[in-house]
């Protein structure tokens, strides 16, 4: 057991005692009281509990179902709950432009898969933002960004359709 | 006067390389003419020529994944160059199609082409030297048997010197005859059978014996290991230090049938001989392989020590590695490998280990159903030192080794060329 202090979504958590080795994303659903992220395989395959996490190297996706919370001690994490606006009493004014995306695309069914979805098209945006690639190899992109996602459902071309559309809305991701 | 005595020496060399280049055209032209052989072989012929493919793991070499079956075009990355595996089907432009069972038994044993080119010894011949001329008559008749494949081999990528391919007759006339002493004592049956099928056609001491200045595999450390061989080391498996890391009989032929074991998984390149070469072999065989890896008196398998946990490196530990492979260090069949007692941790030699934390692995497919999970590298997770205090953890707790490993040895490996 040590004392962990966490900051997530721009809020600081804790300090609260932790077990040593107990993963982020229980400490996420029984100790915070943030559900939103999913807890899937349990071994790191279906990237259903990727959270985002924003340090020198981010802003990146890590597996919070194999990653202790220990090890998030001194960064920055974003969860599925940070995404959208909100107002002073804490109520949804308006989704990220990602969530809306796949709101308008029908891009899942039971949802599970989404938390993570959510997080990876955030940080592929995000990427790009930095380091526009050029239109022919937007396809490719996107695969590579969310290839290592699970979906059971089948929902992966309206997950890729609703990235592709956002990507070519948003000003200054595609070379011209 | 002197400088044209000169003069007239390099002259001399010059007609005489000449002369040379102008033979050995004109002998390669007319060798590779001759007949297109055909051969006629027995079901049973057929199905032990397979079988010897197998065990000789031809394949690894001579199949590329995504190209037609024996039609070359495998990379094989060496000190020298890259030499890629050639074309053995019964093509008679690019494969072996001209050669006669003579010509192909002087190939494989001798390295040296039908048209009198020399073979690089990435063609293990020095191992297949021993060859019987049975067993290479039945892989002959397998192969010309085999749909011929018009695919040209590729060109070697390979430096001066070497790329002069008559230095390797200097090469063969050194290293080529050398006997390979046995790895372990025995006499039985099975460790005979055992000798032939590791030593000859598994020819495991091509990657696993160390090897000297100019390649030529050191044939009085037989079977001790080699770093050299690539990013990934391969290990010692002599019997004592098969036996350090844990392993015994049945357990060898676990890993060999199957590719898992409780000491390791296989990976890398062993896992294409694990799929290729050592699952296909009977029982008996791969049983006759391990009683040579270990002797005729196998040397009792060393426990792994317990383990006590608390120490710099434990919570990277528990932070970066057991959300797969446990608090305990004990795995998860078909995703992680047991950590506790695993043959790479339990090894004198850290390559391994580190090179592994860094790199990662990607996905296994083992013959039969079994699968290991990719696993992630943490070379940006992990800085030379933390990295140090969490293999040299993982060594002593769950490895029972000494902790020797220091922040250097991590940083060669990190910045090796792969």
């Amino acid at each position: 057991m040590s004392t962990l202090t966490l900051n997530i979504n721009g809020k600081p958590y804790g300090p609260i005692d932790v077990p040593d080795g107990m993963m982020l994303v229980d400490v996420l659903h029984e100790y915070l009281g943030l559900t939103g992220t999913r807890f899937g395989c349990g071994q790191g395959e279906c990237r259903a509990c990727t959270v985002i996490v924003d340090d020198e190297r981010g802003p990146r996706e890590v597996r919070s179902c194999i990653t202790g919370a220990h090890y998030f001690a001194d960064k920055k994490i974003r969860t599925v709950e940070g995404h959208a606006k909100r107002d002073e009493k804490g109520q949804v004014t308006a989704l990220s432009p990602v969530q809306q995306a796949f709101l308008d695309n029908f891009s899942f069914q039971c949802g599970y898969c989404t938390p993570g979805f959510v997080n990876a098209a955030t940080v592929l945006l995000e990427r790009l933002a930095k380091t526009p690639v050029r239109s022919d190899e937007l396809e490719a992109t996107i695969l590579e960004a969310l290839n290592p996602h699970l979906c059971r459902c089948t929902g992966y071309v309206r997950y890729y359709q609703a990235v592709k559309q956002l990507v070519l809305a948003t000003p200054g991701l595609v070379k011209t | 006067m002197k400088q044209s005595g000169w003069k007239r020496v390099v002259l001399a060399l010059a007609i005489v390389w000449a002369a040379w280049w102008l033979v050995s055209l004109v002998a390669s032209w007319w060798s590779g003419r001759g007949p297109v052989q055909r051969v006629d072989a027995s079901p049973q012929q057929l199905a032990l020529g397979r079988y010897l493919v197998e065990a000789a793991d031809c394949a690894a070499c001579h199949s590329a994944p995504g190209r037609a079956a024996f039609a070359g075009g495998v990379p094989l990355h060496s000190p020298f160059g890259t030499i890629y595996g050639t074309n053995i089907t019964p093509d008679p432009d690019h494969g072996i199609g001209r050669y006669t069972a003579d010509d192909f038994f002087h190939a494989v044993t001798a390295g040296e082409a039908r048209d009198g080119h020399q073979l690089y010894p990435a063609m293990p011949y020095v191992s297949y030297k021993t060859m019987t001329r049975a067993d290479s008559d039945a892989i002959y008749a397998f192969l010309m048997n085999q749909p011929a494949v018009k695919q040209a081999n590729l060109d070697n990528d390979v430096r001066f010197p070497a790329n002069i391919r008559a230095t390797l007759l200097g090469w063969n006339l050194f290293f080529a005859g050398a006997e390979a002493t046995p790895a372990s004592p025995g006499s039985s049956p099975a460790w005979q059978r055992g000798r032939y099928l590791v030593e000859t056609l598994g020819h495991c001491g091509e990657c696993h014996s160390p090897r000297k200045l100019l390649g030529q595999i050191d044939r009085s450390q037989p079977l001790e290991g080699n770093k050299e061989i690539g990013r990934f080391a391969a290990p010692d498996i002599t019997p004592q230090a098969l036996a350090a890391r844990g392993w015994d009989g049945a357990s060898l032929n676990r890993y060999l049938a199957t590719g898992v074991a409780e000491q390791a998984v296989a990976s890398d390149e062993m896992l294409t001989v694990v799929n290729l070469s050592t699952s296909r072999l009977i029982p008996e065989d791969v049983e006759a392989m391990t009683v040579y890896l270990l002797g005729d008196a196998p040397p009792a398998p060393v426990a792994a020590a317990p383990a006590s946990a608390g120490s710099p490196g434990h919570p990277d530990y528990l932070n970066l590695c057991a959300g797969c492979h446990g608090q305990d260090g004990n795995g998860v069949p078909n995703v992680s490998v047991s950590l506790r007692a695993n043959s790479s941790v339990r090894d004198a030699d850290p390559h391994n280990l580190i090179v592994v934390m860094l790199d990662g692995l990607p996905e296994h497919d083992f013959p039969g159903l079994a699968r290991m999970q990719d696993m992630p590298g943490f070379a940006a997770d992990l800085d030379d030192a933390r990295a140090a205090s969490l293999v040299n953890w993982l060594r002593r707790e769950l490895g029972g080794q000494s902790t020797n490993v220091d922040a250097a040895a991590v940083r060669d490996l990190r910045h090796q060329e792969h």
